[in-house]
């Protein structure tokens, strides 16, 4: 149950406003970092991968201040019900852009190496993990804002596609690694990046268990999804 | 229960095998022409603490004061319609005779009320009433209730001083032994700790959970974190109707009324 009724306090929506304004920014930011890591990768762009490393200090400020401000709000305020759970889980959703944004510095790095070195057609191997971790990230960002737990749900099952995906191409990079040469080094690369999209696939469903919970006030962590046709 | 009731089924009718200690059916409750409870059914599991929650004038305090004919003493008050079940017997039903009832149902109330009189003779006073009269007999039953009130410690070398010379929080514990000393089953509280300041409040919270093992406890509090604290079940109350009821985790944690949430959440009242 959540409600859209004004609250006595002024103070208390500012302070709910402000709190869900400066999530959405930090997704913002953190998504950012993850495109241009992305495409400093596949476009060969080192500005865009210098970017990323800069500015990941905002997401970790974003973090802090999201935390700072949830604290407060609990003591000032002592939430209850949606509003509690609007609270707690824009920390958690904080700490998982945070390691986003992580993810996004590691593959930047990565990428900084690579394009210091001859160009590797198998690169846009990665492309298809990419896209789909994007997606998912999309998604639970949606289910979060939208506060749509069927969306937030449906993320544990995706990831296991992105899972076969990931193990796919790990076992592709280890091959070519295997064979030895000049190009391995760029395959020890490629496996970490894709290690990194896996990651923030996880991320992705952290997310959107979260937005279950703000929704619904259901607790599907660690459960076993359900398959397509036991929830029709 | 009705079936368009809308409090929540599953906790108007606890899965307890036990007797709820108190079943309210249908309950109608008027002041002259001006009725302040509609419908109200709800039971009340044994040993259990139960708040009642709501804006002033929702009828929580109303509906407390049915379960030991407190009301009786206002002109014009009486249930309308429905029943009250405690023991197995209707007490709305006016041959019951409402000191009995009393004896059975103790009431602390909002301010506390110690006689101008010691500490001894405080707690004594509801078993000397009822004919009690043996030294022996009384020094257990003041050692027992002090004991169980989290005083005795703290007046056993005073017994007879006057009560009103302890602190607020002290004189509120020794009402709650006053009340326990005649052997209730149950133990009404209309905001306990209304007056008393956070630590006071704290060690009359910390009894209200200790007391749960003994007796069954229904408490009236405008303190949300109060009710969150010690009860186990909370009633909501607006305008003399139960608009839910349910655990209170249940309630504070993902209330099914929308109401319910804009009360709780301090988006009105």
């Amino acid at each position: 149950m959540h409600s859209d009724t004004p609250h006595i306090l002024r103070e208390f929506d500012l302070a709910f406003e402000m709190l869900r304004k400066e999530v959405i920014s930090m997704a913002g930011q953190a998504r950012l970092n993850l495109e241009r890591a992305m495409e400093g990768l596949l476009s060969r762009d080192i500005e865009r991968c210098k970017a990323v490393v800069a500015d990941d200090d905002e997401v970790d400020d974003a973090e802090l201040r999201i935390d700072r401000i949830g604290m407060e709000t609990l003591v000032r305020f002592h939430p209850v019900a949606s509003d509690l759970r609007q609270v707690i889980t824009s920390m958690k959703v904080a700490s998982n852009l945070e390691r986003v944004s992580d993810h996004a510095v590691n593959i930047a790095k990565r990428a900084r190496k690579m394009l210091s070195r001859p160009e590797c057609p198998e690169i846009t191997f990665i492309e298809p993990l990419y896209a789909l971790a994007d997606q998912q990230m999309r998604d639970a960002l949606s289910a979060y804002t939208d506060r749509n737990s069927e969306l937030g749900a449906s993320l544990q099952l995706r990831d296991k596609e992105l899972d076969k995906m990931h193990k796919r191409l790990i076992a592709t990079f280890t091959a070519r690694l295997e064979e030895g040469g000049e190009r391995a080094e760029d395959f020890l690369h490629l496996i970490f990046v894709a290690r990194s999209l896996e990651r923030i696939g996880d991320l992705a469903v952290n997310i959107g268990e979260d937005a279950v919970f703000l929704d619904s006030a259901k607790d599907i962590r660690h459960e076993k999804p359900a398959k397509p046709d036991e929830t029709a | 229960m009705t079936q368009e009731h809308p409090a929540t089924p599953a906790a108007a009718s606890p899965t307890s095998s036990a007797v709820p200690a108190i079943q309210v059916k249908g309950v109608d409750f008027s002041y002259g022409d001006k009725q302040v409870l509609k419908d109200v059914t709800l039971d009340i599991p044994t040993n259990e603490v139960v708040a009642f929650i709501g804006p002033s004038g929702c009828g929580k305090t109303t509906l407390l004061r049915c379960f030991n004919r407190m009301n009786d003493l206002v002109p014009g008050a009486a249930v309308t319609k429905g029943s009250i079940i405690i023991e197995g017997a209707n007490i709305a039903d006016k041959a019951i005779d409402p000191v009995e009832l009393r004896r059975h149902v103790g009431m602390v109330f909002q301010k506390y009320n110690p006689f101008p009189r010691s500490i001894y003779d405080n707690v004594a006073y509801g078993p000397r009433t009822l004919g009690e009269r043996k030294k022996s007999v009384l020094d257990e039953v003041v050692e027992k209730s002090l004991r169980r009130a989290a005083l005795w410690d703290e007046v056993k070398d005073r017994l007879d001083d006057i009560a009103t010379g302890l602190s607020g929080g002290q004189q509120q514990r020794l009402c709650i032994a006053r009340t326990m000393a005649v052997d209730p089953e149950i133990i009404l509280m209309d905001e306990p700790c209304s007056a008393l300041d956070p630590i006071a409040t704290a060690h009359v919270e910390d009894l209200i959970l200790s007391l749960r093992e003994h007796y069954t406890i229904v408490i009236v509090t405008h303190n949300m974190q109060q009710a969150t604290r010690v009860s186990d079940r909370t009633a909501f109350f607006y305008l003399g109707e139960m608009v839910e009821y349910d655990t209170t985790r249940k309630v504070f944690e993902n209330p099914s009324h929308k109401r319910t949430m804009d009360y709780i959440s301090g988006r009105f009242g």
